[in-house]
């Protein structure tokens, strides 16, 4: 059975590690990006299963690289999992506006993760 | 004080959510027990810092944030207890280097995973905004127990992690 990709996309080398392991551990592959820009490279050159965006990066933030996903054919319907720090909780809301399909809140606690990311694209 | 920030926050919330925010940050991400202490336990342990520690450093770790009020959270810690909180976030035998930049990058992270959690906590519905963390290594002759309030300065906890002194302060823009 082909492994799912998940495209994770953070400006911080620790969140991408912690995510990274995580989900490597559930036999997920998976591709990094370290801002916006960079994700919707990796997005389309990829063709990732799922996508999961932190809102604040530099260049592009989590917001506005969800917006242009949707726009291009290539990735418009792949799902995408917003990643906030608790306190920003009108990012959930702008999240969605923007087309995300679900979101995690910082500190992220694994097993939450891992069902959004299965109930989006299973194991 | 704006009037928002007044009709949010009383020196008792002030103190109990970013205690709350301390703990749940510790115990979530860290697996690590939050013990709040006073300027003279402070004082002792940043003092037996320097002498059990090849990393006698001490790192700041600065958040801002704009929304319902404008300000910023700051943690100052020793070097030690960030290579500490980074090795175990990332699940690395406690020993391990870290390249500056890793341990910069995760000490952030933390303060920015506190400011968070503590802003979730001062304002149900209010809005904030987080900007990136910048950490910066404090000056060898800076002393952590001497340094003064600040006229900006919202509230101010030291707590210990791992037997390690920290403090926290918040900073109104």
């Amino acid at each position: 059975m082909t492994r799912k990709k998940i495209l994770l996309a953070d400006d911080s080398a620790t969140a991408l590690t912690m995510e990274r392991t995580l989900l490597s551990r559930s036999d997920y592959d998976v591709v990094v990006a370290r801002d916006g820009r960079e994700a919707i490279k990796q997005a389309v050159d990829e063709n990732p299963d799922l996508i999961i965006l932190d809102v604040v990066m530099p260049n592009m933030d989590g917001f506005e690289a969800c917006r242009e996903l949707r726009k291009l054919e290539p990735t418009r319907d792949i799902p995408v999992i917003m990643v906030t720090t608790r306190g920003e909780g009108h990012h959930v809301e702008n999240g969605f506006e923007v087309g995300c399909n679900d979101y995690v809140t910082k500190p992220i606690n694994g097993p939450e993760l891992l069902s959004k990311v299965r109930n989006l694209i299973g194991e | 004080m704006s009037s928002a920030k007044s009709q949010l926050l009383t020196p008792t919330d002030l103190h109990d959510t970013l205690q709350a925010a301390l703990i749940e940050v510790g115990e979530n991400a860290y697996f690590v027990f939050v013990e709040p202490c006073d300027a003279g336990a402070f004082a002792t342990l940043a003092e037996q810092e320097r002498d059990k520690s090849s990393r006698p450093g001490w790192l700041m770790a600065s958040v801002r944030f704009t929304g319902a009020f404008s300000g910023s959270v700051e943690i100052v810690l020793p070097e030690r207890l960030g290579h500490w909180l980074v090795t175990s976030l990332l699940g690395m035998p406690p020993e391990e280097d870290l390249p500056e930049t890793q341990m910069f990058d995760g000490v952030g992270e933390f303060a920015n995973m506190v400011c968070g959690a503590w802003l979730s906590r001062v304002g149900d519905q209010a809005l904030f905004e987080l900007k990136m963390p910048a950490v910066t290594r404090m000056a060898s002759e800076w002393n952590p127990v001497g340094e003064g309030r600040g006229r900006e300065e919202l509230m101010c906890r030291m707590v210990s992690l791992n037997d390690s002194p920290m403090r926290i302060r918040v900073r109104a823009q």
